[in-house]
């Protein structure tokens, strides 16, 4: 149970969400994080019996109300050249990106 | 009074008896918002002036054209005799959280603010088809987060058309004012943690939260995916049951849209409340928070907030319903810890996909790596808001952390859920119909005063969010004007699916309290 | 000088062959398409888009468990496993964690030597796939094409003791898939995808050294010879006395070499959570009943009962349960025929088969039916024909669809036994070669073979051949 994050654990945070801050806004994002730690704390402290089963939705899905599942017939999409258009960087077809770091070593 | 004041009911009437047209309901709309509202938000504002400061700012985008095809196609149908629609020339504002195809949807964020989405959403595609017109895209807090409209990329954001120095509320905020200050006779909105009752009480109008699943989420760009609900904004009860009307119901894109039939919401709108149980919990008239220590005080709401409450009662009361006090909800207190939680790990993981391969913006700076554009792209798209929700998120769901917070939330949920179960039930001790609620604990607070510091601005959430965890649907209607001169609202709450019920109590205390003087004020920007 | 056990297990990936993706309605097959055409706001992850489960889906993923007797759970739930890379358009895969569709489960696997390995899986598990990465001039091209094909997942315990173990399961596997008719379990077009976990230990050990992990392998043949070779590496360090670490290796198909790989997820946390956009999988015993009832009789069964119910060698039940059309078919012929069931095996797997690989049909395809087939052999067993009469009929049958016996009567090509036609045609063909008359009389008594083609050619070769060779004889005498 952490009391607040450090900063090294904040940085890794940063990290695995694919950021990057400056100096200004790490500290406050790190002061705002630790805030809000206050309330996970507040979350450990409620008394919960063991056997209090999560809730994924607060409205309970019976079979009566679940929508029934699809069936395997195709519907192309009309226009997939509009997806295409809000691409920042196509070619032949391709969406372009920069070369991910995966070096092979012998 | 102008047409962009009448209430959507009156508009379609007199629309059907073609005493009106759609295109002369879309200029008295379109002149209202060149009046009141001011330059649109845009990622480059400048400065803002003390003229923005002035006037409303509701939109980021308007559609005007879109609008105009509309109105043309509305009259046309008239014209040729064939059913324009439900909500025939009605003019309507969407928060631009929603994909509406061929239109900008930003989600008031700069990663998404040159995205044209591709398609458009479930209940924005119902609502045109029943001949309503889309007047534009309305600002928000960026992706939803935030409970003022402050953190939107767009600035100038929008302002209390009560009083322009005062926050619309948020995250609905453009949706709201929009409305408020007439520019349009609904609007779609979205609640996660009381989103659009919120603003909706702030901005003296009446919002609608369904029960969750009630309306199809799809084309939603998704913030705490089992806890947004997209609902109606409008000035009164009649409107937003219509629009309800039109937006409900279950759809083949979203498998957690219900497969529950959809009431006829306007058939019993009018039968009164005789004979109804209407609860009234302490643990709504109070804002109870941890201290330094980890115990539990409470602050009461403002007195005038009770009093609006209990107003309410009285009225409801002489119309024949039941009241009945000392309603328990003792977990109210443990919604906003459990909110904090789940909402950061569903939201961090809904904006895994803003990485600038596909869509919205990626960076133009030369960059090493893969990595190193996604970092850039991010960092440079998302404001501090979403920023501070996918850190947060990505902590409490971490594997070494996952059983702790994120599963201990969603097992508070449950007890939350119970609450409302246990008083709803209809063999249980209280067989309630409904709760009766202040929906804020405060009124709409000056910008810039620095919410997250005062424990009322905090928790303020505290008596909206159980909804959102429970599910069950919620409405917020004006209950009265504070010494501020700001709006203060109320909150019915009902059990899953009983929309209809819901309505038929917040009409019966809007038709009861008609005569009321406060109803005479009108917004600050409408006053000029 | 230790003697050395190898330890394997496979992680397989099966693209199941519905019409359309898992999570939405665009098809699930796209290998020939342009990159980035089969694509809807859904798969491509566009904001605000949510999935819908195909029922399909379910029905094939429920009938593959079944088949690898596995437990199917009532409830199951989907969630999201969360990462960045360019062809996850969500920055999350739908997949399930921690209730999967299936427990447990086993394959068991006929080896060389007449006894089984069961390979025991874990749970079987349906999942969407990402899309396509292709490298070129340090840049990385993506196509979405093949975001949210259905996927099953299933993953064995290390029980596999060689790579022709591991090949063996993969055909098994594959044979299965095609059998149910759940995949077309193609490895080339990456229907199905094995990674697989190898570790040594000395033989008759009961505990696990560290594995390393292969990947990359596209084909039955280069899973086995990257496992023999990665077997041969460790055997080779563990003697030099190093430690043997958990890498990650990738197979170079070119090479022939095995290669480490950087991960390119380091330790990565998926921060799994429940999919809130999808509700639990209810598989009650009505719909899963239902479903099972197209569970056929698996390939490894019949293969069994082929063996004790028809006396048919190994080798023969394994061909002829290979494809189960051409199971089906010899069964159907085998009832049709009522003989032995060893002579309609044989001509199955000489004659049948040569037509059906050089027509590229399966047995399905066949215009000649099992009833027409065993008339064949009941005109052969009769006498009505002789056995390249029956030969030429396969084919003559295959081509019109005629019954045998109607296209015999025909064109009349009943064997002709009647001891004078033969006669007097080989008193002409005796007649109309006197070299060779000379000649078999003078010692070359193996040209009594060219005096037989010769009659039978005359005679359109429905002379009973036997019968014209005595003629022949007793006239050359």
């Amino acid at each position: 149970m952490s009391e607040f994050i450090d900063r090294s654990t904040f940085d890794h945070l940063v990290q695995l969400a694919a950021l990057e801050l400056t100096d200004e806004q790490a500290e406050y994002l790190l002061r705002e994080l630790n805030n809000q730690l206050k309330a996970i704390r507040e979350l450990e402290a409620i008394p919960l019996d063991e056997d209090v089963p999560a809730t994924w939705h607060g409205v309970p899905y019976t079979p009566q109300i679940s929508p029934a599942l699809r069936g395997d017939d195709w519907q192309p999409f009309e226009r997939p050249q509009d997806i295409l258009a809000q691409a920042p960087q196509m070619e032949n077809g391709y969406l372009i990106v920069p070369d991910i770091p995966h070096t092979t070593l012998e | 009074m102008e047409l962009c004041d009448l209430p959507a009911y009156e508009l379609t009437r007199l629309l059907r008896q073609r005493k009106i047209s759609a295109t002369e309901i879309l200029a008295s709309c379109l002149a209202r918002i060149e009046t009141v509202d001011g330059r649109p938000g845009s990622t480059e504002p400048g400065e803002i002036s003390d003229e923005d400061k002035q006037t409303v700012h509701a939109f980021i985008t308007v559609t005007d054209d879109r609008a105009r095809a509309q109105a043309m196609s509305v009259d046309q149908k008239l014209a040729d005799g064939e059913d324009p629609g439900r909500l025939a020339g009605v003019p309507f504002t969407v928060k631009d959280i929603f994909c509406v195809q061929g239109t900008r949807t930003t989600a008031a964020s700069r990663i998404l603010a040159n995205f044209v989405a591709p398609y458009t959403a479930t209940p924005v595609a119902r609502m045109e088809a029943e001949g309503a017109l889309m007047l534009g895209k309305v600002n928000l807090d960026e992706f939803t987060y935030g409970s003022s409209n402050e953190s939107s990329a767009f600035q100038p954001c929008p302002r209390n058309p009560w009083n322009p120095q005062c926050v619309p509320g948020g995250s609905s905020g453009g949706s709201v004012a929009s409305v408020a200050a007439g520019e349009a006779a609904l609007s779609l909105g979205t609640d996660t943690a009381g989103s659009i009752r919120q603003p909706a009480a702030f901005c003296g109008v009446v919002g609608l939260k369904p029960t969750y699943g009630r309306v199809s989420r799809y084309g939603l760009i998704a913030f705490g995916s089992s806890l947004d609900c997209p609902g109606p904004i409008a000035r009164n009860v009649t409107d937003a049951a219509m629009m309800l009307q039109v937006i409900a119901g279950p759809d083949a894109h979203d498998s957690t849209a219900a497969s529950v039939p959809v009431e006829d919401y306007l058939a019993q709108l009018e039968t009164g409340v005789r004979g109804l149980r209407i609860g009234l919990s302490p643990d709504y008239f109070k804002v109870t928070y941890p201290d330094e220590l980890g115990e539990y005080v409470q602050q009461a709401v403002p007195q005038e907030f009770e009093a609006a409450v209990r107003r309410a009662a009285d009225l409801l009361a002489q119309m024949g319903a039941e009241i009945i006090e000392d309603v328990p909800m003792p977990n109210t207190r443990y919604g906003i810890p459990a909110y904090f939680v789940i909402s950061r790990v569903e939201a961090a993981s809904n904006l895994h996909r803003y990485d600038g391969v596909k869509y919205g913006h990626r960076t133009v700076e030369p960059v090493r790596d893969l990595n190193e554009m996604y970092r850039k792209s991010r960092a440079e798209g998302f404001g501090l808001q979403p920023k501070l929700r996918i850190l947060m998120g990505m902590y409490v769901s971490a594997a070494q952390y996952s059983e702790q917070y994120y599963q201990r939330a969603l097992r508070v949920r449950t007890l939350i859920r119970r609450d409302f179960d246990r008083v709803f039930d209809p063999n249980g001790k209280y067989r309630l119909h409904a709760l009766l609620t202040p929906t804020t604990p405060t009124t709409a607070f000056p910008f810039g005063a620095v919410y997250g510091d005062s424990v009322l601005m905090q928790y303020a959430d505290q008596l909206t969010v159980p909804a959102n965890h429970a599910g069950v649907p919620g409405i917020s209607v004006p209950g009265g004007i504070a010494a501020d001169g700001l709006p203060i609202g109320i909150q019915f709450l009902a059990a899953d699916y009983q929309e209809a019920l819901l309505l038929r109590i917040a009409r019966s205390y809007e038709k009861a309290s008609e005569g009321e003087s406060w109803r005479q004020v009108k917004p600050m920007v409408l006053q000029r | 000088m230790t003697e050395y056990e190898a330890v394997i297990g496979l992680e397989t990936h099966i693209q199941l062959n519905t019409t359309t993706k898992i999570f939405c309605s665009c098809k699930a097959d796209s290998w020939f398409d342009p990159p980035n055409s089969n694509i809807c706001p859904v798969c491509s992850g566009l904001p605000g888009v949510l999935p819908v489960l195909n029922r399909v889906v379910v029905e094939k993923a429920v009938l593959l468990a079944a088949a690898m007797h596995a437990e199917i759970q009532p409830e199951s739930c989907f969630d999201r496993k969360n990462y960045f890379y360019p062809d996850l358009p969500k920055g999350y895969q739908i997949s399930q964690y921690d209730k999967p569709l299936a427990r447990g489960g086993y394959l068991d696997l006929p080896l060389p030597d007449g006894s089984r390995r069961r390979v025991r899986i874990h749970k079987l598990h349906i999942e969407e796939d990402a899309g396509k990465t292709k490298n070129e001039h340090g840049r990385r091209l993506i196509d979405f094409n093949r975001c949210g094909v259905p996927l099953v997942e299933m993953v064995t315990a290390p029980d596999l003791r060689s790579a022709d173990e591991a090949a063996q399961y993969l055909i098994r596997l594959r044979q299965l898939l095609r059998w149910l008719g759940v995949s077309e379990a193609d490895m080339e077009k990456a229907h199905l995808r094995c990674d697989a976990n190898v570790s040594i230990r000395p033989k008759g050990a009961s505990y696990l050294n560290p594995k390393t992990e292969i990947k990359n392998v596209n084909s039955i043949d280069a899973v086995r010879d990257a496992i023999a070779k990665e077997i041969e590496r460790q055997i080779r360090e563990v003697e030099a006395g190093h430690l043997i670490e958990t890498w990650t290796l990738e197979w170079e198909e070119d090479s022939g070499k095995l290669r480490k790989m950087r991960s390119k997820e380091t330790e990565a946390d998926y921060r799994y959570f429940r999919e809130p956009d999808l509700l639990t999988l209810y598989v009650d015993n009505a719909w899963k009943n239902e479903i099972l009832e197209s569970l056929p009789e698996l390939p490894l069964e019949r293969r069994q009962r082929f063996i004790e119910q028809y006396g048919l060698p190994d080798y023969d039940a394994d061909l002829l349960t290979g494809e189960r059309s051409l199971s089906d078919y010899f069964e159907a012929t085998v009832k049709a025929y009522g003989g032995d069931p060893k002579r309609v095996s044989n001509w199955m797997m000489n004659d049948v088969l040569r037509i059906l690989n050089e027509s590229n049909r399966t047995a399905a395809e066949l215009k000649l039916t099992p009833e027409h087939l065993a008339e064949i052999l009941k005109l052969l067993d009769g006498g009505t024909i002789n056995t390249s009469t029956a030969k030429s009929l396969l084919e003559k049958s295959d081509s019109s669809g005629k019954a045998p016996s109607v296209i015999v009567a025909e064109e009349g090509l009943a064997k002709v036994s009647d001891d004078s036609a033969i006669r007097r045609v080989c008193e002409e063909v005796l007649a109309e070669n006197p070299k060779e008359v000379q000649n078999y009389k003078g010692g070359k008594v193996t040209l009594i073979g060219w005096f037989v083609g010769q009659v039978m050619r005359k005679m359109g070769g429905k002379a009973d051949p036997a019968l014209t060779r005595r003629i022949l004889e007793e006239l050359l005498r």
